[in-house]
Parts: C-alpha cells; sequence; structure tokens
C-alpha cells in the first residue's frame, strides 16, 4: 500500500498510536473540565448570581511579537503600525470608537464599555524594561493555522508567561487567514492571538477592506472567551453564542451588510451584524453588547485573573514591582475566599465533568476496539 | 482511483470569489487568495484513498475531518468518514483543469 520507507512492526505501530492517543484524551479531558469550568462561571455571571465586583479600568500588558522573513523586509512592521493597533483596542473596548453612533436605535442601550484597556508591556518577564515589542527573524516564508509562529523551535517566537502578558504575533498567515485565537483554557504555551501582518493596526502595511484594526478587537474577544454571534452551526439557527442579548442569527455577515438583515426568524431588527464577534468588514463592525461585556468579565474574574492580579502588583507602588520574585509571592494573598455557592458550583461542575469524561472513555474504547457506537 | 477525475489529488481552498449559482470553486492551497474573514473550506484528495475537509473553526482557523474518498464509476466522489464522524457525501466534479477545480453546488 504504501510506496516509502520500509514497513514497521505492527505492534509498535499500535503501541505509538495508544500513547498518542492516551495523550491526546488526556489534553481532551484536561482541556474539556477546564472550559467547563470556565463555561459554568460564565453561565455563573450570565444568570445574575455572580456579578462582577470591578468597577475600575483595567489594563492588560502586551507583548507583540513581529516575525518576518527579511527577504520581505515590510513584514517587519514598523513601530507606528503597532501603536496604532493598540489605539484602536483602546477605543474599541471603552466603546469610544468615533463609529459606535453608527449602531442602530433599537440596540444602542446595548452598547458596552468593556472597561478593559491595553499597554505595552513596559517590563519584561525578567522585570528588565522593554518596549513591548519583540522583532524575530525566520526563514519560514508564512505561517501555518497550526500555533508554528507561536515557538521559537518551528521558526516562530516563543510567549512570554501567558498569565501575566496578552501574547500578539504578528506574521505572514497562510490559507487567506485574518488572524486566530485560542479560547481560555487552552495550553499555556499557545495562548494569544495571531494577526496577519496586512489586518493589523491602521497604518505600514494594513489593506483594506481589514485595515481598521478590528481584526484583533475579534480575536482578543476569543481570547476573552466570546464566541462568534452566530454560534458556529453553519447556518442551523440551533446554536447562539451564549450570550442572551445577541440575537440569534443564521451564520456569519460578509461585507459590508444593509440593517436589518433577518435570518433565524429573528424579524423586525435582524442579525446584529456590526458587532465585532461577526465576520463583517472591519468598516461595518463597532460593538460588543451588555451581554459580551458580562461573558468577557467571567472570563477576565475567572481563568485570567492572573492578569488583574498581575496589574496590582504593578501599579499602585512601582517600588513594589521591581522584583518579580515578591509578586509572585504576594499572589496568593490575592485569592478571594470562598464565596457562597461555590459548593454547589463545584459539584454541578463535578457532574457535568463526570459525564464528559465517560464519553471520552467510551469514545476512546470504540475507537481502540473498532466499535465506534454512536 | 482509475475513475478519478485527473489532476483532482491535491489540496484545494474555496476560492468563493469565483463562485456561480450552481458551481463552487476551488483552488490549489498555495494559490495568493485575498485575505478573506470568513474562513475558506478546503478538500484534500490524497493518492492512498485518505480525505481531509477543512471546515471553520469557531477560533477562526480551520479544523480538519478526516475521511476516505473514492471515485465512482461516474466520476463522481464518494466521501465518507469514520462511523460517527461525519456524514456521508458525494462530489460532482465537473472540471479540474489548469488548477481550477469546479464542483456542482
Ligand atoms: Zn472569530
Amino acid at each position: 500500500m504504501t510506496e516509502y520507507g520500509s514497513p514497521q512492526p505492527p505492534s509498535r505501530d499500535l503501541c505509538a498510536t495508544m500513547l498518542v492517543h492516551r495523550q491526546l484524551l488526556n489534553e481532551s479531558m484536561t482541556y474539556r473540565s477546564r472550559r467547563a469550568a470556565i463555561e459554568n462561571r460564565a453561565l455563573q455571571y450570565e444568570r445574575g448570581r455572580r456579578a462582577s465586583l470591578r468597577t475600575e479600568v483595567v489594563t492588560l500588558p502586551v507583548v507583540v511579537h513581529v516575525v518576518y522573513n527579511p527577504k520581505t523586509p515590510e513584514l517587519n512592521i514598523g513601530d507606528a503600525q503597532i501603536h496604532s493597533q493598540i489605539e484602536v483596542l483602546n477605543k474599541d473596548f471603552r466603546a469610544t470608537n468615533s463609529d459606535v453612533g453608527n449602531v442602530p436605535a433599537v440596540w444602542k442601550p446595548l452598547v458596552a464599555d468593556i472597561k478593559v484597556e491595553f499597554q505595552l508591556a513596559t517590563l519584561d518577564p525578567n522585570g528588565e524594561p522593554t518596549d513591548g515589542i519583540i522583532r524575530v527573524p525566520t526563514d519560514q516564508l508564512s505561517f501555518s493555522w497550526d500555533n508554528g509562529v507561536k515557538a521559537s523551535a518551528t521558526g516562530g517566537s516563543d510567549p512570554w508567561p501567558s498569565d501575566q502578558y496578552l501574547n500578539m504575533w504578528v506574521c505572514q498567515l497562510g490559507g487567506s487567514l485574518l488572524g486566530y485565537a485560542q479560547f481560555p483554557g487552552g495550553p499555556p504555551q499557545t495562548d494569544g492571538v495571531v494577526i496577519l501582518h496586512s489586518a493589523f493596526g491602521t497604518t505600514g502595511t494594513a489593506a483594506a477592506p481589514f485595515d481598521g484594526g478590528r481584526t484583533a478587537t475579534h480575536e482578543i474577544g476569543h481570547w476573552l472567551d466570546l464566541y462568534h454571534i452566530w454560534g458556529d452551526d453553519d447556518g442551523a439557527c440551533t446554536s447562539d453564542d451564549k450570550v442572551a442579548d445577541t440575537p440569534n442569527q443564521a451564520d456569519s455577515n460578509t461585507g459590508v451588510p444593509t440593517f436589518p438583515r433577518i435570518t433565524c426568524d429573528n424579524g423586525p431588527h435582524g442579525d446584529m451584524f456590526m458587532n465585532y464577534m461577526d465576520y463583517t468588514d472591519d468598516a461595518a463592525m463597532f460593538m460588543f453588547t451588555q451581554g459580551q461585556a458580562t461573558r468577557m468579565n467571567a472570563c477576565l474574574e475567572g481563568t485570567r485573573a492572573s492578569l488583574l492580579v498581575g496589574q496590582v502588583m504593578r501599579m499602585p507602588a512601582p517600588a513594589a514591582a521591581t522584583s518579580p520574585a515578591a509578586a509572585v509571592a504576594a499572589v496568593p494573598a490575592q485569592q478571594q475566599p470562598a464565596h457562597n455557592g461555590e459548593v454547589e458550583r463545584l459539584l454541578h461542575d463535578s457532574e457535568r465533568l463526570t459525564n464528559e469524561i465517560l464519553t471520552d472513555i467510551r469514545s476512546a474504547l470504540g475507537l481502540v476496539t473498532g466499535d465506534t457506537g454512536k | 482511483m482509475n475513475d478519478a477525475p485527473p489532476g483532482v489529488i491535491g489540496a484545494w481552498l474555496h476560492s468563493f470569489e469565483e463562485d456561480t449559482e450552481t458551481t463552487a470553486v476551488y483552488r490549489p492551497r498555495d494559490h495568493p487568495f485575498r485575505p478573506a474573514r470568513r474562513v475558506r473550506r478546503g478538500l484534500e484528495f490524497r493518492a492512498d484513498g485518505t480525505y481531509v475537509e477543512l471546515r471553520p473553526g469557531p477560533d477562526d482557523r480551520p479544523r480538519e475531518m478526516v475521511g476516505r474518498w473514492r471515485a465512482q464509476p461516474d466520476g463522481r466522489i464518494q466521501v465518507t468518514f469514520p462511523q460517527g464522524h461525519g456524514r456521508p457525501y458525494e462530489l460532482n466534479v465537473l472540471s479540474c483543469v489548469d488548477g481550477v477545480l469546479t464542483v456542482a453546488k
């Protein structure tokens, strides 16, 4: 059957397959358990059983990894292009973007100030001063969606600790992708967002119709646990984005649609295609909703709380920030005591997890024995 | 395999800008596609009968679905997935010339 190489003993094949499979199953179960806990917390916030305690604006430290092939020097984008992206984020996540006034009247009350700002890191992981920009030459002509840009071993740039920084990689991407994200709960070594250089910022190599910096706004939405507004159900109306105040819509919208656009019996107002979590052009998306703000808060105060703790350490006393060891030692003191309902939540999580893991195990057994069951 | 339309082996991405009412157009994966926010669907026919479909994922990158493909005597391509991993379907390849794969919608 195979034309290349010498055939390997089947027993070794099977053994290797089992090892890979067990590793995947382990990763899958870890990821599932993390996602279940994150989703449960989001639900608590959505139902009002937990509320954000946060009234202040938080500032998240960002490190931008510019990974470029020296044969194409323009891929080594300039500082101005990077700063233009940070500016866009600081408007979009504060609802101070100049186009927010274009939100249809019926949805204006839903427009949310996420109270999150972004700042290029001023201290690196060792506590040394930095401008928050890393420039890494590579032999790669372009990167795929396989996380290759996130590791030096594959021609990319290793992340800074993703519990303290938002890592953004900017590079040439294949397959016409504008960018991609990783949801919270995934492996820390690949946590962050990847953006095509020509869809990054508003100047330099940024090219229409993706030169409004909105690709990063969208990807950071995922990074803060937002789903696509149409629910990723491929045109069906069966699944939504787990946010109540965004209308159920059938599929993604592209380009610059005209209001109203009706799908899924969602009239008279139709799809909220001007939401950052749809797929419209940069010029056609300009809002997050209150429900999305709640979901992002659940994430920021849950699985991504380490970024907020980091801010507490960095902000008030500059002297305290000079010693990373002191910062680390202080982290446990910042942790909240158990809330009311914590036990109930844990029980609920455990039950759901047990069921999911059982499904995984049955599926794994089915693959081994050749009986996929379902 | 002998009934496979000539030239179909390879990895293709949906060039949706070139679609018509009745046909979907695919081009080789390394074609200089225009950047697009909606993830392009992909089809890959390997010589050993492996089929890899790329479907848009929730994190803006394609998800791989691995199955099998087999050419039918009438030139259609039968696609199947391991049980429980996707419904089987048929592709009606209308033409495959000069790096342009045209499939009936
Ligand atoms: Zn997305």
